[in-house]
């Protein structure tokens, strides 16, 4: 008897398995992608020759010439505005120098040679280590947003990659045999969910973009991060800085290519952080709808839901 | 017999249409990526001299797969009504110019990333999102490409890195500018960032 039952839970969990993570979407499109890519060629080799020479010449004049309804309001991209009140701007201008002169002058040699130094794999275990320890951060938020399968997410990862992530060095958990994966959340996310506005833009020295609102993760920071609790307060400090250097060297060139790329790379930047922090809050809206029990999901809500996922 | 024909009719329209609506924007972004990864894997290419010939290649790519007019103004909105024709030419192309230096670097480091592509969404008749993903060893990149049907053919207008729209973010720079300065001047900075690159 006890043989049968383990054989068909054993015959539950890949079937479940697969259901979750292959979706239905990804099959519908390759299956599309296979017959269209007969199709394409055909209609492109009738059409295109025949029409661009002549008339693509005047349509790229005529585009220029016109005078438009820029207003994209009615688009289907809603582009809402992602704007923050900044009224702190010079101080802001200035940390934002202080910041920029920290990563050139100090931070990035020092990183160049730690990744000289030390081997990629190394150095991703290192990042998996300290990320594994901002659980208590993610746990909290996920229980204050009443995300319980996402505080569940949380548990079981941190506890199976401390014990067969060696102490979280390693990342079983988000393999494809477990799948639980990282919860991308925090405190000010938290605050978000709830409707909590950004209010200002503020610029910290070393931290860098950040609102009163979303300031509360380096308050919450100090409280349930455990290297800050490390004794005498330089040794913590140290630990710090060593995480920092370390995430640094992964991504050496991001923040350069980013500055290179802008106008007025203040601004840029001011409104990447607005546009990340505005979308991130709005994902975990989504998982916090979509996750709910399929009682609350009666067919009134429903046709709401694709334009939210969208 | 009437009857007959027009059902096959239906069922021919059915078969022609269903495939086309379903999966071309998806297509054309993938074929794109994957000429520039040809290009970028090319060994005949790898010798840093050939470079130049590398980036002559991606430009050809790049102008097939993008409209950089709708982008323009996509990012200037209103304000494109404020610039003249000669000046609207002379901003498409030193906006282009901006961008291919700025990420041209970036995209000639790839080194044997895998590019996923795993969902589109069709937003309207004309408009789709392609979602794809840049996976590295230490981490997956987000990447969305917002695209747009003109004359028959699939251009990006968009790009989305890590949630953040590039025309987004371009545009509220050239709305801090423009709140203060004339086209004119936007246009002489253009020029100065296009030299000191």
């Amino acid at each position: 008897m006890k043989y049968y039952l383990t054989l068909i839970v054993l015959f539950i969990f890949p079937t479940v398995g697969y259901a979750q993570s292959s979706g239905s979407s990804s099959i519908v499109l390759s299956q599309a992608l296979s017959s269209t890519q007969t199709v394409l060629p055909a209609s492109n080799a009738d059409e295109i020759p025949v029409k661009s020479p002549d008339k693509s010449v005047d349509a790229i004049d005529d585009e220029y010439k016109d005078d438009q309804n820029l207003d994209y309001a009615n688009d289907t991209f809603k582009e809402e505005k992602v704007e923050i009140a900044d009224p702190l701007e010079p101080f802001n201008r200035a940390m934002h120098q202080f910041n920029d002169k920290l990563y050139f002058w100090a931070l990035k040699p020092v990183a160049q040679g730690y990744k000289v130094v030390v081997p990629e794999p190394a150095r991703i275990g290192v990042k998996n280590f300290f990320s594994n320890l901002g659980f208590p951060a993610r746990f909290l938020s996920c229980l204050l947003q009443a995300d319980l399968s996402g505080a569940a997410t949380e548990a079981g990862r941190f506890t199976i990659n401390t014990i067969w992530g060696i102490g979280g060095l390693l990342d079983p958990s988000s393999g494809k045999e477990l799948d639980l994966q990282k919860q991308d959340t925090d405190l000010g996310q938290t605050l978000g969910v709830y409707g909590v506005g950004h209010g200002l833009y503020i610029v910290w020295p070393v931290f860098g973009p950040s609102s009163p609102r979303d300031s509360i993760i380096l308050v919450g920071n100090y409280f349930l991060y455990p290297p800050w609790y490390i004794q005498p307060w330089y040794a913590s400090l140290g630990v710090s800085v060593y995480e920092l250097v370390n995430n640094t060297s992964l991504r050496i060139g991001d923040y350069e290519a980013l500055k290179n790329a802008a106008i007025d790379p203040y601004v840029a930047f001011r409104d990447a952080y607005i546009q990340y922090r505005m979308k991130q809050v709005k994902a975990r809206k989504v998982k916090l709808i979509s996750s709910a029990p399929p009682a609350e999901q009666s067919p009134p809500i429903n046709p709401a839901l694709p334009e939210k996922v969208n | 017999m009437k009857k007959r024909i027009v059902v096959f009719c239906i069922l021919i329209i059915f078969v022609l249409s269903i495939p086309v609506y379903a999966g071309v924007p998806m297509t054309m972004a993938e074929a794109s990526v994957n000429r520039v990864l040809d290009v970028l894997r090319d060994s005949k290419l790898k010798s840093p001299a050939a470079k130049e010939a590398k980036k002559e290649k991606l430009r050809v790519i790049y102008k097939d797969m993008f409209d950089e007019i709708e982008f323009s103004k996509r990012t200037l909105t209103r304000n494109w009504n404020k610039f003249s024709p000669a000046e609207r030419v002379e901003f498409v192309k030193l906006f282009e110019q901006v961008l291919e230096k700025s990420y041209i670097d970036k995209i000639l480091d790839y080194s044997n990333e895998k590019v996923n592509f795993y969902k589109e969404s069709m937003l309207s008749d004309n408009q789709a999102e392609i979602q794809t993903k840049i996976v590295t060893a230490s981490k997956e990149i987000p990447i969305y490409y917002r695209m747009i049907l003109k004359d028959g053919k699939w251009k990006v207008y968009d790009v989305v890195v890590e949630n953040v729209s590039l025309v987004q973010n371009y545009r509220t720079q050239f709305n801090d500018i423009l709140a203060k300065d004339t086209p004119t001047q936007l246009l002489e900075i253009l020029r100065k960032k296009v030299k000191a690159q």
